[in-house]
């Protein structure tokens, strides 16, 4: 291993080193497991649940699971895709596609999803590293495929249109309510499969950032060209980010379906799929493993609290504009660095207040 | 919005016999040639829709490129003031019943001042910061602006063009407001042309756009420039948003859709070039109002995002772009 991918390694560490990460993310997962419960505990008659609500949760977890399969291109690699609505959209379309008019069970139709979505990655990385698109360009490239997608989608009678798809009773297609059926009758079995979904790719990132796969990536993040000299196969690497996270970010489109029941292109392929796919990776920390979670747990609870708690419609906008205009300004890392921040100008303030030690 | 176009009906859309693959994408350019050979006389009046709709897609991209080419920022926030704009000149008309053509010098002042405000405030701290940073605070500002009008004026739309009439130019009816709009879109290009070319500031915004290193070495001022030029896409936001109300109906979330179509312009034309806004603008406009005319339903905007994944493939500086920019 050549020196400049050791530094890089020593740089990158964070939180997902060895055995202390996961024990980490391992403790992590589990007191999201306890969750539900810890919500529910009132304390003098007071419990959280009363602004948390279990469906709030889903949503926050579902979403970090988005986040964290971005995070594995966009934030390893740095190619910064504004597009991933084109994932998030195909997963959901071909689960409800295949079930609705094929009667083909979905979870069938969510890796089937995930595999034409793995394809379209490929596609539009074939096309834009070939041609050198990048930065500001291969964000605008990603979303402009994102928004070619809904308007094809729109514009085809053979796919609904603007009407979508509703989903069938489970009854229809499977025994009843349960696992097999993707269908659930409580908030609670959504946030375990929900929360499933996250821990598989929490730990494929872990493992992804750990090994030389994540080193490669994070070299061509630093400078692709540099990356390039030193003997990177930057193409495969980059072709390969692209695809894991088209794979995963169409699962997490397919959930999204089977939870709300009924789409339309306005809302899985939306411009602002493209932003909640994204922010939580962002706000939390890019390219960390644990920055979309917690980016996720900060960000969406809050959009829904406030949207709840305050009367005025909008004023909850304004607070969530106000944090995204602060966050990157003040912590251009994300806020999993936080602690470390605070560490540090407590150890300033207590250098200077002593005698010169330093 | 172009009226022209036929409006579909959503529920119709199921119960309509379906179009065949054909009908839905060779089809209309086979119309289209048909009517080119017998010269039909719905193309004359196609070309100048076009024109006028160009006119202020040119205008809104205005704006965004200069931020684009002499910030490198792609700045999510021109829809939101776009916005401004058309509600700045909505209160003027309906307290003071004074035209959008009254009100757009002040739209653009009071662009101008706010839009330097912000980029000190927000844009100016992050300016060396990946770019993740600044697409993140722009949204974030676009969801405050658009959030603060829409509790100001209500998310329902307003609509001021009525009081507009319409004449005629060789059989060709033209409403009076894209008219004027297209006018406001010239003036203030070239305004916008002459300042860049024949003033100091405007010098110096140039030599920043082509090297903010060496501008910095020779003295020039790069945070006045920054906010300078931020302040003027603003301000040209602004005057385009005043010259929307004067063509169709508005509400808080207008500017999204020409925010979309503006990236699509400034990508299109190449980033920081203004002959390259127009020609864009215009092709555009042109793809819209033809496209919205021969194929069925939305199908033209489909037409628009493969012209645009096209250049960004093709050519990624853009009609008029330099190379040195990447």
């Amino acid at each position: 291993m050549s020196s400049p991918l050791a530094t890089l390694t020593a740089r990158y560490h964070g939180l997902s080193d060895g055995r202390r990460g996961f024990v980490r993310g391992a403790t992590g997962m589990g007191l999201l497991a306890a969750l539900p419960v810890i919500i529910s505990i009132s304390v003098l008659g007071v419990s959280i649940d009363q602004w948390i609500s279990m469906r709030m949760l889903v949503l926050t977890v579902i979403f970090a699971f988005a986040a964290q399969a971005w995070n594995v291109m966009s934030g390893y690699t740095g190619l910064f895709s504004f597009g991933h609505a084109v994932f998030f959209g195909t997963g959901a379309y071909a689960t409800q596609l295949l079930l609705n008019d094929f009667g083909i069970n979905p979870w069938i139709g969510m890796i089937v999803g995930a595999i034409i979505a793995m394809g379209i990655g490929l596609l539009i990385g074939w096309l834009t590293f070939r041609f050198e698109v990048e930065g500001h360009y291969f964000a605008l490239t990603t979303f402009a495929f994102a928004e070619l997608a809904r308007h094809t989608v729109n514009n085809s009678p053979e796919l609904n249109g603007p009407n979508g798809y509703f989903l069938p009773l489970p009854n229809e297609y499977a025994s009843d309510y349960g696992l097999l059926a993707f269908q659930f009758r409580s908030d609670t079995e959504y946030y375990y499969v929900a929360l499933a979904f996250l821990a598989l790719m929490t730990l494929l990132a872990w493992q992804i950032k750990r090994s030389w796969i994540g080193l490669y990536m994070f070299a061509i993040r630093e400078d692709e060209q540099a990356a390039r000299s030193i003997g990177v196969p930057t193409y495969r690497y980059k072709m390969l980010g692209i695809a894991i996270s088209g794979f995963f970010t169409a699962w997490a489109g397919a959930f999204w379906s089977m939870y709300f029941s009924s789409i339309r292109p306005g809302t899985v392929f939306d411009l602002f799929i493209n932003v909640e796919v994204l922010l939580p990776a962002v706000i939390g920390g890019l390219g960390t493993v644990a920055g979309p979670i917690v980016g996720s747990f900060l960000i969406t609870p809050l959009s829904e609290v406030l949207r709840q708690t305050i009367g005025v419609p909008g004023v909850d906008l304004i607070i969530y504009g106000i944090l995204l205009v602060l966050i990157p300004i003040y912590t251009p890392r994300g806020i999993i660095f936080w602690p470390e921040k605070i560490r540090g100008v407590i150890r300033r303030r207590r250098t200077r207040g002593g005698d010169t030690d330093e | 919005m172009i009226e022209l176009a036929v409006a579909v009906d959503p529920t119709t859309f199921t119960t309509a016999p379906a179009m065949t693959l054909w009908e839905r994408t060779i089809g209309p350019l086979v119309d289209l040639g048909s009517d080119v050979r017998s010269g039909n006389t719905v193309l004359f009046t196609l070309l100048v829709q076009g024109i006028l709709l160009g006119g202020i897609y040119g205008l809104v991209a205005l704006g965004l490129t200069m931020i684009f080419g002499v910030m490198d920022v792609i700045n999510f926030a021109h829809g939101a003031f776009l916005a401004i704009g058309m509600y700045f000149s909505y209160v003027v008309f309906t307290s003071f019943g004074l035209s959008p053509l009254v009100s757009l010098p002040l739209a653009f002042v009071a662009l101008f001042v706010l839009g330097m405000a912000i980029e000190r405030a927000t844009i100016e701290p992050i300016i060396d910061a990946p770019a993740q940073s600044q697409i993140i605070i722009t949204l974030g500002l676009w969801f405050i602006i658009e959030a603060l009008i829409e509790i100001a004026f209500s998310p329902n739309p307003q609509s001021i063009h009525g009081s507009y009439g319409s004449f005629s130019i060789a059989g060709i009816s033209i409403a009076e407001g894209r008219f004027y709009s297209l006018v406001v879109a010239v003036i203030a290009m070239v305004a916008t042309w002459g300042f860049l070319y024949y003033t100091d500031m405007g010098r110096m915004i140039r030599g920043t756009a082509d090297n903010r290193v060496g501008a910095r070495y020779v003295g020039i001022d790069v945070r006045k420039i920054n906010y300078t030029t931020f302040g003027i896409g603003a301000a040209l936001a602004g005057v385009a948003g005043a010259a929307i109300t004067m063509v169709r109906p508005f509400d808080p979330y207008t500017g999204e859709i020409y925010l979309i179509n503006a990236f699509i312009v400034v990508v299109l034309g190449g980033l920081g070039s203004l002959p390259g806004a127009i020609v864009a603008g215009l092709i555009i406009g042109m793809v819209e109002v033809f496209g919205s005319y021969y194929y069925p339903r939305t199908m033209y905007q489909m037409l628009i995002f493969l012209i645009f994944i096209a250049t960004l493939l093709l050519k990624p500086s853009g009609l008029f772009g330099s190379d040195h920019h990447e």
